[in-house]
C-alpha cells in the first residue's frame, strides 16, 4: 500500500477508537495502514476511506466490524512469553496472600489473552509451582475483545507458531499432538475460564473485588486516553485491596493519579492497589 | 474538583463564546495533559500570535510558556510575522525561543531574518539561530557558517549540523578535516552524509582505514553508502582505495561483522548493511563477497544485493567462475543471481541446473531467464512441471521473460487437473504474456472446478483479443463465488470496450449485492454512458451505494457533476457532505472554490480538509486568507493539509517586516 492520506486514515482510526476504544498514533497508524492493505485488497476496495464507508453503511459492516479488532492489533503470542512476571507472582505475591487462601482459591485474571496461550502458560507455571500440594488453588479468568481468539482459547488447541518457545521436554509433557496441531492437555485448561469481553464497556463482565491479580500486558497500547482511564478504573474495582496489576513493559501508571502504588519486584514494577482504594 | 473529561467539555463549550480567550488562557495550564493539549489546539485557532508571544515573555510561569510556544509552533506562517518582531526583542531568552519555533515551523522565506542573529553576543541566542538557518535551509548563511566552524566548540557543533542540514558543498574540505581525530568527528561525517557531495567520496574512503571505533565507523559507512549512491561515477575513486581497504584487517573484520549481524534497529541496520555491500561491490572486496552472496541466496528480504552487484558488475565478474565452483551452495546460487551472463555462458548455466542443490538449481532457472533465451523454454517448462517448489518459482519467473512464441511451450503445464501450484503458476504468466496459441488451454481452465485456477485462468483469458474472452468473463459474473464474480467484474473494466460497459449499465437494473461493485467499477472506467442512470438511481439505492455512486459519479465528471455535489453537501448524513466537498475540492472549478471558501468554518474536520485541499488551487487571495485560518485549525490533520497548500499556492504567503 502507498502512503496512505492521513484524513482519510483519521476517519477509520477515529471510528475504531469510538467503536473499541483502541488508538492509533504516529508510527501505529503506518501499521494499521500496512495491515488493512490486503483486506482492502480483497475486498476491492481503493481506498481507506472506501473501507470506512463499507463499515460504516454496507449491508455486512457489522461482520467486518467483528473481525477487525484482531486484523488491527498485534494477536502475536506465545506460550511461556515473558514469563518472568509469573515468577513474581508465584515467587512473591502468593506468598504475600497466602493467609486469605485458605478458604478461598487465588483468583487471577488475563485481560487480553488473545487465543490463551498466557493464561494457559500461567496455570502451567502454577502447576509446576507445586501450590496445589500446599493446598491453594486457582481459579484464571481470561478474557479478549475478539471472538475468533477465545473460541480458539476455548478449543486448546495450537500451530507450532504458539509452541515456538517450547522444547521437547514442554510439548511432551503439556500437549497431545493431533492431526491439526497440538492440544493442551485438559489437566492445564482446567480452572481457566476464557470469554469475550470489551474492557472499554464492560457491561459487567468483571465483577467487583474478585481478583488477587491482573495480567494486562501490550493491551493498554492499543487505547486512548479516556479509555485508558476507564479499563484502569475497571481494574481498580475488580481486584480486591492489595491485589497486584501487571502490565507490559511499554505500559506505566507511574505518570497518572491512580488506586494503584507501584512496587519494585526483581528490577520489574508492579501495580499494587491501595488497601482503602 | 471537576473531572478532566468535563473540564474538556467545558472548555470546548466556552471557547468560541465572549470570554473563550480567558478560558482558553487558563486552560493552558490546567494540570490534565488532555486538558493542556486541547487548549493549545483551541489557542493556536482562537489566540493572536501577539497574545501567545507575551505568554512565551512571561519566564515565570514555565508551563504556560511552553504552552504558549506550543500554540505559536502550530499557528505555522501565521505566527511568523509576530515571531520575527520577537527577535528583535532586548531578552535573549525570548530570542531563542522565538528562533526554535522559528525553525520548527519550518517557514523557508523567514531564512534571511535570522542571519543577523548567527553571531550574538549571547551564546544561546547565536546557537539558536545557527541551528535555525540550517532548519531553514538558508543557503546565504553558508559563509557564516564556514567561519563558525572554528569557533566556540557548541557553535560549532551547530553550525556543522546547519551545514549538513542546508547541504552545502563547499563545507566538505572543512568537515573532512575534522574526521577522525577532532571531538566532532562524528557530527562532520554525518553532516557529510548529508550534503553526499561527490567530491568527499575520496576523502572519505582516505579516512576509513584510519577509524578504529564503531560509534564513528558505523556513521562514516553511512555516509559513504550515500555518497556512491548520489555519485555519477563512484567506481574508479572506490576501486582505487580497495586494495588498502582490503589490506586492513580490523576495518575488514569490522565490515564482515557488519554483515553478519542482525539488525536490532531495523533502520540504521539495514542502512549500514547496505552501506557496505555497497562499498564491497564498488570496491570490489572480494573476501566479503561470499558474505554477501549468501545472504542474497538465503534471506528472502535480501534482494536489494542483486541490484548492488548489478550497478557495480566489476569486481563481481572478475571471479564469477571461482564463485560458482564455490564449496558452499549459498555461494553457487548467490552468484548466479548476482553476476552478469551472456548467451556464451549458457553451458556453465546448464552445469549448475543439475547441481546437487535444487537452491542453486532454482538460482540457475532465473540466471537462464535473464538471458531471454527462447531455445531455453523447453527446459524451463520442464522444471516448471518436474522441479522442486524452488525451481519451479524461478522456472515460472524465468518464462515470464520469454517472448510470446517461446511460453507455447508451457501447454504442458496446462493440463486439465494439473498440478495446481503448476497451474497457478502458468497462467499468472499468460496473464502477464498473453499467447494466441494456447487460448483453448486458458478458456478451459478459467471454467475449472478449483476456483483459485479459475480465477486465474479468467485473468489470463482476459489478456486475450477477442469476444470469447468477454463472453467467458461476463458468464463468470454469474459464477457461484463472489470473490470470482468480482475478479471477472474488474477484468472486464480493464478490458474497456463499449460492449462490457453496456453490460455493466445494464447491470444497475438489479438489486444484489454485486451492484455495489458494478457501480465502483463504472467509476473505475469513467463510464460516461452510465451517468445518467447512476443519477437516476441514487435516490432508490441504500447508504453504501448511495456512497458509491457519488465517488463513481465523481471520476466520470459528468457535466452536471458540481451541481449534483453541491445538493449532497446538504444532505444530513456527515459522510455523504464529506464526500461530496471532496468531490468540490478534486473538481476546483469557480464555482467549487467560492463554495469551499464559505465552508472554512464548518464544525465538521473533514469538511474543513476538503475545504484545505481544495484551495490549493484558488490563486486569489480569499483562498490564501482561508488557508492561513486553516493552518491553524484545531484538527492537527486539516492544520497539515492548509500548509500543504499554502505552500503550494505561494511560497511567500506571509509578509516579512523588514
Amino acid at each position: 500500500m502507498t502512503a496512505v492520506d492521513p484524513a482519510q486514515l483519521k476517519l477509520l482510526t477515529d471510528l475504531i477508537e469510538q467503536r473499541f476504544g483502541l488508538t492509533f498514533q504516529g508510527i501505529r497508524q503506518e501499521i494499521l495502514a500496512s495491515k488493512l492493505g490486503p483486506r482492502l485488497r480483497e475486498l476491492r476496495l481503493t481506498s481507506v476511506r472506501d473501507y470506512y464507508h463499507f463499515l460504516r453503511f454496507h449491508p455486512d459492516a457489522e461482520s467486518e466490524l467483528a473481525r477487525l479488532p484482531a486484523m488491527v492489533t498485534n494477536n502475536e503470542t506465545y506460550f511461556f512469553r515473558e514469563t518472568h512476571q509469573f515468577d513474581l507472582l508465584i515467587g512473591q505475591v502468593i506468598p504475600e496472600r497466602r493467609q486469605t487462601l485458605r478458604d478461598r482459591p487465588l483468583r487471577l485474571l488475563s485481560a487480553g489473552c488473545s487465543s490463551g496461550e498466557e493464561p494457559y502458560s500461567l496455570s502451567i507455571a502454577l502447576h509446576e509451582s507445586g501450590l496445589a500440594a500446599a493446598g491453594i488453588s486457582w481459579e484464571i479468568d481470561a478474557c479478549d475483545l475478539n471472538p475468533e481468539r477465545i473460541a480458539r482459547a476455548q478449543a486448546g488447541l495450537y500451530t507450532e507458531s504458539s509452541l515456538r518457545a517450547c522444547d521437547e521436554t514442554a510439548r511432551r509433557r503439556y500437549f497431545v499432538p493431533e492431526p491439526q496441531g497440538y492440544r493442551l492437555r485438559p489437566k492445564y485448561r482446567a480452572g481457566v475460564r476464557c470469554f469475550q469481553a470489551n474492557l472499554v464497556a464492560p457491561q459487567g463482565t468483571l465483577g467487583w473485588s474478585v481478583y488477587d491479580a491482573i495480567l494486562c500486558r501490550n493491551l493498554l497500547i492499543y487505547v486512548g486516553e479516556e479509555a485508558f482511564a476507564s479499563v484502569i478504573q475497571l481494574f481498580t474495582r475488580s481486584l480486591l485491596p492489595g491485589g497486584y496489576l501487571f502490565l507490559g513493559h511499554s505500559e506505566s501508571l507511574l505518570d497518572r493519579k491512580t488506586a494503584f502504588a507501584p512496587v519494585m519486584m526483581n528490577g520489574g514494577v508492579v501495580y499494587r492497589k491501595r488497601e482503602a482504594a | 474538583m471537576t473531572s478532566p473529561a468535563e473540564r474538556l467539555t467545558a472548555l470546548e463549550a466556552a471557547a468560541q463564546g465572549a470570554n473563550g480567550q480567558r478560558a482558553i488562557l487558563l486552560a493552558l495550564e490546567d494540570e490534565a495533559p488532555s486538558v493542556r493539549d486541547r487548549a493549545i489546539r483551541l489557542a493556536a485557532r482562537y489566540v493572536e500570535p501577539s497574545v501567545l508571544g507575551a505568554l512565551v515573555a512571561d519566564g515565570e510561569r514555565a508551563i504556560r510558556r511552553n504552552a504558549g510556544l506550543s500554540a505559536l509552533e502550530r499557528q505555522g506562517p501565521y505566527a511568523v510575522p509576530h515571531l520575527l518582531v520577537m527577535l528583535r526583542d532586548p531578552d535573549p531568552e525570548l530570542v531563542m525561543f522565538a528562533l526554535q519555533t522559528l525553525a520548527r515551523i519550518g517557514y523557508l522565506p523567514a531564512g534571511p531574518a535570522v542571519l543577523p542573529l548567527l553571531r550574538h553576543r549571547d551564546p544561546n541566542v547565536a546557537q539558536a539561530a545557527i541551528e535555525a538557518v540550517g532548519q531553514l535551509r538558508e543557503a546565504s548563511a553558508v559563509p557564516v557558517l564556514l567561519e563558525l566552524v572554528n569557533g566556540d566548540l557548541w557553535l560549532q557543533l551547530a553550525a556543522i549540523n546547519a551545514l549538513g542540514a542546508i547541504g552545502a558543498p563547499e563545507a566538505v574540505g572543512p568537515l573532512v578535516a575534522l574526521v577522525p581525530d577532532s571531538v566532532l568527528a562524528e557530527p562532520a561525517v554525518q553532516a557529510l552524509r548529508s550534503i553526499a557531495a561527490p567530491d568527499s567520496l575520496e576523502a572519505l574512503l582516505a579516512v576509513l582505514p584510519r577509524v578504529e571505533e564503531r560509534t564513528l565507523l558505523d556513521p562514516l559507512l553511512l555516509a559513504i553508502g550515500v555518497v556512491i549512491d548520489f555519485h555519477p561515477d563512484p567506481v574508479p575513486t572506490c576501486l582505487l582505495a580497495g586494495p588498502t581497504l582490503a589490506a586492513t584487517g580490523r576495518l575488514m573484520s569490522c565490515l564482515s561483522q557488519i554483515l553478519a549481524e542482525p539488525a536490532t534497529d531495523f533502520d540504521i541496520g539495514d542502512s549500514l548493511q547496505r552501506a557496505v555491500a555497497t562499498l564491497v561491490a564498488a570496491a570490489g572486496l572480494a573476501a566479503l563477497e561470499p558474505a554477501l552472496l549468501s545472504q542474497l541466496a538465503s534471506a528472502p528480504e535480501a534482494g536489494w544485493i542483486e541490484g548492488v552487484f548489478r550497478r557495480f558488475p566489476e569486481g563481481l565478474a572478475v571471479r564469477r567462475d571461482r564463485w560458482l565452483a564455490d564449496a558452499r551452495p549459498e555461494t553457487r546460487s548467490g552468484v548466479l543471481r548476482a553476476a552478469r551472463f551472456d548467451t556464451g555462458d549458457l553451458p556453465l548455466l546448464l552445469a549448475s541446473l543439475d547441481d546437487p542443490e535444487p537452491a542453486v538449481r532454482a538460482a540457475a532457472c532465473y540466471a537462464v531467464g535473464r538471458l531471454g533465451l527462447d531455445s531455453a523454454a523447453p527446459m524451463l517448462a520442464e522444471r516448471l512441471r518436474r522441479g522442486e517448489a524452488p525451481e519451479r518459482v524461478a522456472a515460472a519467473q524465468a518464462l515470464g521473460r520469454l517472448s510470446a512464441d517461446a511460453l507455447a511451450e508451457l501447454n504442458a503445464c496446462l493440463e486439465p487437473d494439473g498440478d495446481e501450484a503448476v497451474l497457478l503458476a502458468a497462467l499468472k504468466i499468460l496473464a502477464d504474456r498473453p499467447v494466441r496459441a494456447l487460448e483453448s488451454a486458458v478458456f478451459r481452465l478459467a471454467e475449472d472446478r478449483r476456483p483459485a485456477v479459475r480465477r486465474a485462468g479468467l485473468r489470463a483469458a482476459a489478456r486475450l483479443d477477442g469476444s470469447r474472452s468477454d463472453v467467458l468473463l461476463l458468464r463468470a459474473l454469474a459464477d457461484r463465488s463472489q470473490a470470482t464474480q468480482v475478479e471477472a467484474l474488474d477484468l472486464l473494466v480493464s478490458r474497456g470496450g463499449e460492449q462490457s460497459l453496456a453490460v455493466l449499465t445494464a447491470m444497475l437494473g438489479t438489486a444484489d449485492s454485486l451492484r455495489f461493485h458494478v457501480i465502483r467499477a463504472l467509476g473505475q472506467c469513467r463510464a460516461a454512458r452510465a451517468a445518467d442512470k447512476l443519477r437516476a438511481m441514487f435516490g432508490e439505492c441504500g447508504p453504501h451505494e448511495r456512497l458509491q455512486i457519488v465517488a463513481a459519479l465523481a471520476q466520470i465528471a459528468p457535466p452536471w457533476l458540481g451541481e449534483f455535489l453541491h445538493q449532497r453537501l446538504a444532505d444530513p448524513e456527515i459522510d455523504m457532505a464529506r464526500l461530496a466537498a471532496e468531490g468540490l475540492a478534486d473538481l476546483a472549478d469557480e464555482r467549487a472554490l467560492a463554495t469551499l471558501v464559505t465552508l472554512a468554518d464548518h464544525p465538521d474536520w473533514g469538511i474543513r480538509h476538503a475545504v484545505a485541499r481544495g484551495l490549493q488551487s484558488g490563486a486569489h487571495l480569499a483562498s490564501q486568507h482561508v488557508l492561513l485560518t486553516l493552518v491553524r485549525d484545531v484538527e492537527p490533520v486539516v492544520a497539515s493539509t492548509a500548509r500543504l497548500s499554502l505552500d503550494r499556492l505561494s511560497p511567500e504567503v506571509v509578509r516579512i517586516p523588514a
